[in-house]
């Protein structure tokens, strides 16, 4: 019996996905849970497992095409004890069921698109829709979609919308006629008339086209966009990862107001440590031995000395988050992704470490569950990795701060009026004025450098 | 096949239809010996003579009124305001003795009121009106507007030959900036019938008179960016081209309507309602209009140019019509 | 000048004003039993200038009316039922019911043009019937009528100033019948005698008692014959007045009552049957006879009137536009040949006779004396036409100083060149 592979929806508010690359090809056996096709989306690239075991009948979406969350990608030929009844959507979609439960889904995060109204997500729809129909509520949609649904009875609360403010747009409801991009059948367009059009004026040379699908901010230009394209370049479309990006730190800038507090922590006896214990560990452990959780660590102890710093804002309201989920940002060939530690404080040193390096590791091999790179509530970034004394970044919403680490080098320092060498490493944390004061902000840095700089946990 | 211009087109058509019927005869302020004071009708009084083309007094009421009695007896007068606003000194004329004289009593009017109108050119509001609404709004008249050389020919012919009277209106900017070739011999263009300028799939465009141009030139540049935008020049105000307006709406399901006139009152409005009262399930968008402000002409030319439509508004406005 | 009237047209003068007299009792009846549809406005008083200035007119000429020349159209050949059916709103009216009271027309066969409500608009309208009447060959003359009131509007200002300009064989009737609704002509005009607007367009005026309708006839002949003649236009002020309010729904309580005793005393109907008396040209078998012509006439058309149907509601949707329901063909009396090229082309430049200023006199024109109640003529004020596009290419006209556009006779270049202006015209054709 032939089971739809669908694309899944990878988050609360991803809307559509990108398959990047088809695994196997028609005609190919495939185990259940075997990677089947790998996409992209807006929050994090993944390796889709086949949610059925049988051999590959048909792919109906190709590679490089973004279709919207449900959208049937490929059929498979089920056959064998091995088949079982093909499972729900849902349930092969790593979108949490607790996800399409929630009543309401939380304020949307800066990133989704359509910054002006709050987009319920499509993979709920169904539910929603189904909600919004039965209380009445008309679903967001023009004269010209409600007709095409009725007159090819199509119930507009099954279709996802990707409009504007979710509203199902035109293509919308085309596809859900047709699986296709088609035009609806054109009425003979009016007569061009006899006469001879006018001749336009010769205008700047041509711009290729911009990014015209969202509507955020991050897509403003400065200037006049003429003015970009002068002499020999080359056009480089954002992908949907950069894109995504680019949108986060725009709003993230917008809506905080940043301060930045930068220190100066002396990392001698961590590093000493490190060197000493380093082969051991990685024995043991079976993990590497970097920096890193030390810093989480470490920021885990002031978080919960300094709540406010652990929180998010909601308008009025502040959100003093009770877990400390510690974001890591790691810095990818194509772009930039931050998986979060979650429960940070109720791991131990070994585990805080662990629990870096697998979600690094993951990160890069685009093997990341969706709730892994959601729900930080603190975040860390390592720009002094690539060199740098310090940087200033940019807070990862809804966060209220960020710590900065800078490069680690040995300098001269003066210690009781001698000059010493030791390893020393600028800090820098960001934070949001909004809920930060200056002098909480301070004192976290404090507390922050007293523990690195007097490692008193055992590592081991 | 000739180049000319859009005035030199007027003064083709009026010599050619001078030419092929005794009946047409031109009046107005200056424009016998003078020519006329944009020179529309220079040569007029050397090949016609001064029974044909009559040097007025400064009476517009007086002008208008001596054109209907001369169409009663079965002339076709051509009366020229010499700028289009002074037509406001002959409203009850125009409004109350040609507009509802067939209507009233079954006498056809079959006289052509034309004159220069339209802004760009630093005439401050005396000279830059765009009245053509106050004439939309009354029954019984005719309101063409064309905007290039091949179509103001054709349409000007139309207008002679038809039996109602026709306001004709003559954007001053475009008189000499536009040329166009345009065939030999005789041709002319239906009143009452829109034009694709362009045709598109992502939006429409309506417009007429300059700010049609303006419109292709901002669908140029909506074209780099990827927005396909149909520009319809409707030609003709009064009476409208329904049909072509529907027809177009359904195929792109989104409107922008871009007008010189000012926003309240201006033919926008008209067709939005035409638009929402036959094709309100083919509308996939709002339906937006660029429009000059509502306020009198101004004279200084920045002030002049933020009361205009320009082709950045366009864009913008298309812009967003195209994302909804 | 005037062929005496024959009897029968005595007549028929008589016969109309009191058709016209009658006919409008008649409807005060008819309004007051409510068949009437909106206003009614009267001409009682002022039959004479009616009839007594349509009958000088020939049946090709034109004539518009104003709302209290109903007399006139039943002179131009219009029956009591089309002046019926107009005020009751019937279908069977000659604008089928789209328009009332005397807002119709003829463009056909009784050559006439249907007014509108405001006032001074059928001036320049007949004066560019006159124009194109003359162009066409025609030979016609036009001819409406203005009140005291209708005399104070800009369109009358515009009208007879383009008439003038134009030398169109166009005749006005100014009506002073001394009160424009509610206000008295001393409150309307600066001037006690109206005729004397005609100088300031260098035009005849003539003053009348519009009271006599031979008088008012003798006036009018004089001027069609002066129209035909090409020395047009006219301005007639025949002197009136209104005997009833501006219309049935104004008591007209602010005229003084000693004034309507003083016109009834002058009342043009009465005046003339006792002219025809007086003079053996009619008896009172005659006058029985055509009273009850008249009864006979108006019985017939008004119960033809009142039996017909009001139009249908669909009809209120018709007629905006002519689009192909008329066929309009001027009627040429002249070869056309003469208006088309080679025989209409001129030189276009202006042939100035006077360089203008305060020195150059202006032929004819002298103080016009106006007597006090307006009975004798005032002298005939005429002028030639300041300029004129030169006719022909010749310049044999000897001394004639031709200046051509944009030269002026300080241009010691000019005064040089004898043939300037045709070779100026040469270059400006080679553009």
């Amino acid at each position: 019996m032939a089971v739809d592979v669908v694309m899944p929806q990878m988050g609360e508010s991803i809307f559509e996905g990108t398959i990047t690359k088809w695994l196997k090809k028609p005609g190919d056996k495939i185990e259940r849970d075997e990677p089947l096709f790998e996409i992209s989306t807006d929050k994090v690239d993944a390796e889709i497992p086949s949610p059925a075991a049988g051999v590959l009948k048909e792919v109906k979406v190709n590679e490089g095409q973004t279709v919207p969350v449900q959208t049937v990608v490929a059929t498979i030929e089920a056959g064998g004890a091995a088949a079982q009844t093909a499972p729900s959507p849902a349930k092969q979609a790593p979108a949490p069921v607790p996800a399409q439960a929630k009543a309401e889904p939380p304020p949307s995060s800066a990133s989704a698109p359509a910054a002006r109204m709050p987009s319920p997500p499509p993979g709920a729809a169904a539910e929603q829709a189904h909600a919004r129909a039965a209380s009445g509520e008309k679903i967001r949609s023009s004269p010209l979609v409600r007709r095409i649904a009725r007159e090819h009875n199509i119930d507009l609360a099954q279709v996802p919308g990707t409009g504007a403010g979710g509203r199902v747009s035109k293509r919308d409801i085309l596809e859900a006629v047709e699986g296709t991009t088609a035009r609806p059948t054109q009425t003979p367009a009016p007569p061009v008339g006899g006469a001879i059009p006018f001749r336009a004026p010769t205008g700047p040379s041509p711009l290729p086209p911009g990014g015209a699908a969202q509507s955020t901010a991050a897509f403003e230009t400065a200037v006049p966009r003429e003015k970009l394209y002068f002499g020999h370049y080359e056009v480089q479309p954002m992908s949907v990862m950069r894109q995504k990006i680019a949108e986060h730190m725009v709003l993230s800038k917008r809506v905080s107001p940043h301060v930045y507090s930068v220190d100066e922590v002396d990392l001698t006896g961590i590093a000493a440590l490190r060197a000493k214990t380093k082969e051991k560990f990685e024995q043991a452990a079976g993990t590497k031995l970097t920096f890193m959780p030390f810093f989480v660590r470490a920021a885990v102890e002031a978080l919960r000395a300094f709540p406010t710093v652990n929180a998010s804002v909601d308008g009025t309201n502040v959100v003093l988050h009770k877990e400390a989920n510690i974001g890591i940002a790691v810095a990818l060939d194509w772009g930039l992704i931050v998986p979060v530690i979650k429960n940070a404080e109720e791991k131990n040193f070994l585990g805080t470490a662990r629990a870096i390096n697998d979600l690094a590791e993951r990160a890069r091999a685009k093997k990341l569950k969706p709730e892994e790179v959601a729900e930080s509530t603190f975040s860390i970034t390592n720009p002094g990795v690539f060199g740098g004394l310090f940087g200033l970044p940019i807070i990862n919403q809804p966060n209220v701060a960020i710590l900065g680490l800078g490069t680690i080098e040995k300098r001269p320092v003066v210690i009781d009026d001698a000059i010493a060498i030791r390893s020393m490493v600028y800090l820098t944390l960001s934070y949001d004025h909004r809920v930060v004061d200056g002098a909480t902000a301070h004192q976290f840095m404090g507390r922050l450098k007293h523990s690195l700089e007097n490692w008193s946990e055992s590592i081991l | 096949m000739a180049e000319i211009t859009m005035l030199e087109g007027i003064r083709q058509a009026l010599f050619e239809e001078m030419d092929r019927d005794p009946a047409v005869v031109a009046l107005g302020e200056d424009i016998g010996v003078f020519g006329g004071a944009f020179k529309v009708t220079e040569g007029l009084l050397a090949r016609f003579g001064p029974e044909r083309v009559i040097d007025t007094p400064i009476s517009e009421t007086a002008i208008v009124g001596a054109a209907c009695g001369m169409s009663y007896l079965g002339l076709r007068p051509v009366a020229e305001m010499q700028f289009i606003d002074f037509i406001a000194c002959c409203f009850n004329q125009v409004t109350n003795f040609l507009a509802k004289s067939h209507y009233r009593w079954g006498a056809p009017v079959p006289l052509v009121l034309r004159g220069p109108s339209g802004g760009s050119v630093h005439g401050g509001p005396f000279h830059s009106a765009n009245p053509e609404m106050y004439f939309v709004h009354t029954p019984g008249l005719k309101v063409v507007y064309p905007s290039t050389a091949y179509d103001a020919k054709g349409l000007l012919k139309s207008a002679i030959r038809d039996n109602n009277p026709v306001l004709f209106f003559e954007h001053k900017f475009l008189y000499r900036r536009i040329k166009e070739e345009i065939p030999s011999g005789d041709y002319t263009v239906p009143i009452g019938k829109a034009v694709i300028r362009r045709q598109g799939n992502d939006l429409t465009i309506i417009s007429y008179a300059a700010a049609a141009h303006t419109s292709l030139e901002a669908a140029e540049q909506l074209g780099r960016e990827g927005i396909d935008a149909e520009v319809m020049d409707l030609r003709t105000l009064l009476p409208l081209d329904r049909e072509s307006i529907l027809a177009s709406l359904k195929k792109t399901n989104k409107l922008l309507i871009v007008h010189e006139d000012t926003r309240t009152g201006g033919i926008a409005g008209e067709i939005a309602a035409i638009v929402c009262e036959g094709a309100f399930e083919d509308l996939d968008g709002p339906i937006l209009r660029v429009t000059a402000l509502d306020t009198p002409v101004p004279y200084s030319p920045p002030l002049e140019h933020r009361f205009l439509p320009n082709a950045e508004k366009i864009v913008a406005a298309a812009r967003a019509l195209a994302k909804y | 000048m005037n062929r005496p009237l024959t009897r029968e047209q005595h007549f028929d003068l008589y016969y109309y004003m009191q058709l016209n007299r009658q006919l409008e009792e008649r409807m005060v009846r008819l309004f007051r039993q409510n068949k009437i549809v909106g206003g009614l406005y009267s001409s009682l008083g002022q039959e004479g200038i009616s009839i007594g200035s349509a009958y000088a007119l020939e049946p090709r000429d034109w004539l518009a009316p104003m709302i209290r020349n109903i007399g006139a159209l039943l002179v131009k050949g219009f029956k009591p039922r089309d002046i019926f059916t107009q005020h009751m709103a019937k279908y069977t009216s000659p604008t089928f019911g789209k328009d009332g009271t005397s807002h119709f027309g003829d463009l056909k066969v009784r050559h006439t043009v249907s007014p509108i409500s405001m006032l001074g608009d059928l001036i320049p309208v007949m004066t560019g019937v006159a124009m194109a009447g003359r162009y066409l060959g025609q030979n016609i003359v036009t001819l409406t009528w203005i009140g005291d009131g209708g005399s104070s509007t800009g369109a009358f200002h515009e009208g007879l100033n383009l008439a003038a300009t134009q030398r169109a064989p166009f005749i006005l009737i100014l009506e002073n019948n001394q009160w424009a609704y509610s206000t008295p002509v001393s409150r309307q005009v600066p001037l006690k005698n109206l005729a004397g607007r005609a100088l300031a367009y260098g035009i005849t005026g003539k003053t009348v008692d519009g009271n006599d309708v031979l008088a008012v006839y003798r006036a009018t002949k004089d001027a069609v014959e002066q129209c035909r003649a090409g020395r047009g236009p006219v301005l007639i002020e025949a002197k009136t007045m209104r005997m009833k309010g501006h219309a049935q729904h104004d008591p007209a309580e602010y005229v003084p009552q000693a004034m309507f005793a003083h016109w009834k005393a002058r009342d043009p109907i009465t005046r003339y049957e006792a002219y025809l008396t007086e003079n053996k040209l009619w008896d009172e078998t005659k006058k029985a006879e055509i009273d009850a012509r008249i009864e006979r006439e108006l019985d017939e058309d008004q119960k033809f009137a009142e039996e017909s149907p009001l139009p249908p509601a669909e009809l209120a949707e018709q007629g905006v536009y002519c689009e192909g329901c008329h066929e309009i063909k001027a009627d040429w009396h002249r070869p056309k040949s003469e208006v088309t090229p080679p025989k209409s082309s001129v030189e276009p430049t202006w042939t100035v006779e006077s360089f203008g200023g305060v020195e150059a006199e202006i032929p004819g024109a002298k103080e016009v004396a106006l007597s006090d109640n307006g009975a004798q003529a005032s002298p005939a004020v005429e002028a030639e036409p300041r300029a004129k596009p030169a006719q022909q290419k010749t310049d044999g006209a000897g001394e004639r100083l031709r200046v051509p556009f944009g030269r002026g006779p300080k241009d010691k270049e000019f005064v040089k060149e004898k043939s300037f202006a045709r070779t100026r015209h040469h270059k400006r054709g080679k553009r």
